[in-house]
């Protein structure tokens, strides 16, 4: 569904990904783990087309969409919930939501996306009319969740989204994601919770240093010991 | 004080306050969402001011009918700017910060070939011409019918804005690209064209809020400087980016500049400064900033 291949992105004049590349395939949930600066964002960005690489492909649904600009590529059917949310703080829960549903091909069916999502988050459609910034670490998180579904993606991409948030929130976020699977959306995860990331997930990458230097399916590196050492703590 | 002398303050204020509104609701938008603090602001008020009265005495044309033409030209004329001049300049910088110190420097530079394009068109001399200027008794108070007919038409225009900023798709856009552009365009927001649209906006409220100054008060080629240094205030007093906050703003300083005149006239300009820096020591997110 998506591929990449030798993708180089730089910012001015560092590079920040090394020749990664990367295949996502329908149904799927894909992990993408590293350590702190391994360039997870930059790649999530490079494919919402926030950044522009400066060499290799990107192609979804047999599509060449690098170069294109992010709302081309959420038109496309790529969303994402970026690191720490990024609701608009000034905005409330319902105009957030709405937001979410502004490409074209999703805007008109908002109504009953909506209804949707509240069904999937009934605590967001209590807080339909409070201001996005008043909303607690969690429920902001589940906002920006439901964002990202209000434009009915078919590839979902999560950039750390259970970051700093308490065990039962997060086991709803893995607990939402799977749910997502189940409704046919695919989906690429980022995340440091790599034990987490590895059980829900199907295939994994590993990047270190903005290259791939791992990849295989979750059960394999589980089981690797480089994957034990550096990222279980094993 | 009587109840005519009070009219005699407030109806005033609030006719210098709707067209401060205005302007600064242009502003907010090129300042808030754009990140340009646009010195050429004034320009196309001053622009709009004067191609109202050349319409008017030259060729008979009704001011809004001069209205409805200046609009949306300045409307198109700030669209092309962003898109030739400010979009070149926000590819090119390497972050925010440089962008709003470049976009600031190129607006001071088209300040000049405005100011300077119309002093060649028009001169220097202060125009002015009489529209609707009958008398009208308000309260036991006169009035000249264009002042509250220009009151009105500002606070429609103003109030028709806000709801289109609330209420529309695109309005959603241009206040979610104003909190976080990246945000908003991963929601699939064209953040290019809403920050044109933004800027061609400004221009154009800026127009219309000349050609109605237009037909209250003198104008001439080098009017725009004083709106522009209002403009900036009011946008800080109502809090940056918040285009309520600039509507009730410009009210808030249009009744004050009203009241200083009556003690002092000459001394309104010197008491929006003193507003200004107040606030920035006191207040700096201004009233309805966060
Ligand atoms: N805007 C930027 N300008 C310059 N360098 C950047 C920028 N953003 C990220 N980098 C650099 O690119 C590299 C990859 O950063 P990135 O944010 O993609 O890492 P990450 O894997 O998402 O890390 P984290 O787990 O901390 O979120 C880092 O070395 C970082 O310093
Ligand atoms: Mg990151």
């Amino acid at each position: 569904m998506l591929e990449i291949r030798d993708l180089c992105t730089c910012y001015g004049k560092v590079q920040a990904l090394w020749d990664v590349s990367l295949q996502v395939n329908e149904g799927e949930i894909v992990a993408l783990v590293g350590s702190n600066g391994a360039g997870k964002t930059t790649l999530l960005n490079t494919i919402s087309g926030l950044l522009r690489p400066v060499s290799g492909q990107i192609t979804f649904l047999g599509k060449m969409i690098r170069g294109l600009p992010p709302h081309a590529i959420v038109e496309l059917g790529i969303s994402q919930v970026p690191e720490g949310g990024r609701v608009f703080p000034e905005m409330t829960v319902r105009e957030n939501l709405e937001m979410g549903a502004y490409p074209y091909r999703v805007w008109r069916d908002k109504e009953a996306t909506l209804k949707q999502v509240y069904q999937l988050f009934p605590l967001l459609k209590e807080r339909e009319k409070q201001l996005a910034r008043t909303l607690s670490g969690g429920e902001r998180q589940m906002l920006a969740i439901g964002r990202c579904l209000m434009s009915r993606p078919r590839l979902c991409m999560f950039d750390e989204p259970s970051y700093g948030l308490a065990p039962l929130v997060v086991a709803e976020i893995f607990r939402i994601i799977r749910h997502l699977r189940d409704q046919g959306i695919t989906v690429l995860l980022v995340e440091q919770n790599v034990r987490r990331a590895l059980e829900i997930a199907d295939r994994a990458y590993v990047l270190e240093n903005g290259r791939i230097c791992l990849e295989g399916a979750c059960t394999e590196l589980l089981e690797n010991d480089h994957v034990r050492r550096a990222y279980l703590g094993l | 004080m009587t109840t005519v002398r009070i009219l005699e303050i407030v109806i005033p204020g609030l006719l210098l306050g709707g067209l401060y509104a205005l302007i600064a609701m242009g502003l907010s938008l090129q300042y808030g969402v754009a990140r340009i603090l646009n010195f050429s602001h004034g320009e196309f008020i001053m622009l709009g001011a004067l191609t109202t009265w050349t319409l008017f005495t030259a060729l008979g044309v009704n001011p809004f009918l001069a209205l409805a033409m200046c609009g949306p030209a300045a409307f198109v004329i700030g669209f092309f700017i962003h898109r030739t001049l400010y979009k070149r300049l926000l590819i090119s910088s390497p972050s925010p910060a440089v962008f709003e110190s470049s976009s600031m420097l190129a607006s001071f530079g088209l300040m000049f070939v405005i100011q300077n394009i119309a002093l060649l068109a028009w001169g220097p001399e202060i125009r002015g011409y009489s529209y609707l200027s009958i008398p009208v008794n308000l309260g036991g108070a006169l009035f000249g019918a264009n002042r509250l007919v220009t009151l009105g038409v500002a606070i429609v225009i103003g109030m028709t804005f806000y709801l289109f900023i609330s209420l529309t798709r695109t309005g959603k856009a241009i206040r979610a690209a104003a909190q976080d552009p990246a945000a908003a365009g991963l929601m699939g927001v064209n953040i290019n064209s809403v920050l044109a649209l933004c800027f061609g906006l400004g221009a154009g409220l800026a127009s219309v809020a000349g050609m109605l100054i237009s037909m209250c008060y003198p104008v001439h080629a080098v009017m725009g400087r004083e709106y522009t240094i209002i403009a900036i205030i009011v946008v800080v007093l109502g809090g940056l980016g918040s285009i309520p906050g600039s509507f009730i703003g410009g009210f808030l300083l249009g009744l004050i500049g009203s009241i200083v005149t009556q003690i002092e006239p000459g001394l309104a300009l010197v008491a929006y400064y003193a507003i200004f820096v107040l606030l920035l020591l006191i207040k700096p997110t201004g009233l309805m900033g966060k």
